[in-house]
């Protein structure tokens, strides 16, 4: 054993140097680097898991806000169409109305213009008649006088 | 067990011994395994550079330092950097450990548990990947110093000195123990050793016994098994041919350090789970 010892060189005073080299080495590394770094990375960690909750809720809120949207327009297009549908409705009664009117207005202008011609008529005929008359006392007088 | 080690470290010796003796033939004047200005500079252990107090300082020690100097610095770096939204440096880093996590949640099937360990796997990792690629820098090896009249390299890669090795093994097997005991309660942890229920029983708690102390030698050796014949095999083919040749050894040997530094964190993680698993519910 002793030999063996020799032969590799193998010292007490070395073998605890180097004991206390990586143990010295184990701590700094411990603190200087795997805890900073495995700090960053959790808070890191922390923080997407943040995000991704903030973005989850953000969606929902969206969700919630298109449904909202969506209630509004139906309504709105529910009562335009309600009032499309009252205008049409007061339009129609509107057009009949003039319509009869304007019926009216026509039927009494034709009974009018009827009035006048039938008056007219009976007018010339009256006026024929005289003008017939007369016609016929001339050819009398000229029949008498000849004779 | 112990003969067994002792006649693996003569065999080792032997193998030595004629790598030495071929470099110290070119020049006659060198003594041991430090010789450079002809041969192969094949040493086993790690060279002492100089002393502090009685503190032998080696080659691979001051790597290691130089490694672990690197890795500090550049967590104090990149921790003024670290920002909530990452640039492609921490982007990069967050990835590897993000990845690392995850594939310790599953194996560890407990998140909390994977959070705790994870320091100490992903340090396993990026201290030995550091260390063996940092070995491939030019001046690792090649730059020498003066001690004690013979030249030594400056720097050693820090894997291919037990000592390094050894001391990682320890700490690894330490760790998957206590959690062993920690989690499941000395005497059931114990029980999964030492186990009177029935012969058969107690010889498998015997057997698995012996397999977790063996760990230390299978961990300890492999990662210095692995880095130190990737150095010979680069110093060898240096020798023969000092052009191209060493560079498809080099690249593997860069590929060879990172897949031991994955297995080093690797295995740690599989037997802190075997440790934990519950003995009625494994058998």
């Amino acid at each position: 054993m002793e030999q063996l010892f020799e032969a590799f060189g193998i010292d007490g005073k070395l073998l605890l140097a180097q004991l206390i080299n990586f143990g010295v080495l184990f701590v700094a590394l411990t603190w200087l680097l795997y805890k900073p770094v495995m700090k960053t990375l959790d808070e890191r960690r922390a923080k997407i898991a943040q995000g991704v909750e903030d973005a989850e809720a953000a969606s929902q809120k969206l969700a919630v806000a298109d449904e909202n949207a969506a209630q509004v327009v139906q309504g709105a297009e529910t009562e335009a169409e309600g009032i499309v549908a009252s205008a049409r409705e007061l339009a129609g009664s509107e057009k009949s109305r003039i319509m009869k009117e304007a019926e009216a207005r026509a039927a009494q202008v034709a009974a009018d213009a009827e009035a006048r011609a039938e008056e007219t008529a009976a007018q010339a005929l009256r006026d024929s008649e005289k003008e017939v008359a007369r016609l016929a006392i001339l050819a009398a007088e000229k029949v008498l006088r000849k004779s | 067990m112990t003969g067994v080690l002792a006649q693996m470290g003569s065999f080792l010796h032997a193998v030595f011994g004629t790598a030495v003796a071929y470099a110290a033939e070119g020049a006659p004047q060198a003594e041991g395994g430090a010789e450079h200005a002809s041969g192969i500079h094949v040493v086993l252990k790690a060279e002492e550079v100089f002393r502090i107090f009685d503190f032998p300082i080696t080659n691979s020690l001051l790597m290691t330092w130089v490694t672990i100097a690197l890795l500090i610095g550049f967590a104090l770096f990149f921790r003024s950097k670290i920002a909530m939204i990452p640039g492609k440096l921490q982007a990069g880093v967050e990835m590897l450990f993000e990845g690392v996590l995850n594939y310790m949640t599953e194996t560890l099937e407990d998140e909390k548990l994977a959070r705790r360990f994870f320091p100490l796997i992903m340090t396993i990792f990026l201290f030995v990947f550091l260390a063996n690629e940092l070995a491939f820098l030019p001046g690792i090896g090649s730059l020498l110093v003066e001690h004690n009249g013979t030249l030594v390299p400056l720097f050693r890669a820090p894997a291919a000195d037990l000592n390094m090795t050894l001391a990682l093994a320890i700490i690894s097997f330490v760790v998957i123990e206590i959690t062993g005991v920690i989690v499941l309660g000395f005497f059931k942890y114990a029980g999964k050793y030492v186990n009177f229920s029935s012969p058969v029983n107690f010889v498998v708690g015997i057997i698995e016994l012996l397999s977790n102390v063996g760990r230390l030698i299978s961990f300890s050796f492999r990662l210095f098994g692995n880095v130190f014949a990737g150095e010979v095999m680069i110093a060898v083919a240096l020798f023969f041919v000092a052009y191209l040749l060493p560079v498809p050894l080099m690249a593997f040997e860069v590929f060879v350090g990172f897949i031991q530094a994955v297995v080093f964190a690797m295995l740690t993680l599989f037997f802190i789970k075997l440790s934990i698993m519950d003995p009625h519910e494994s058998h």
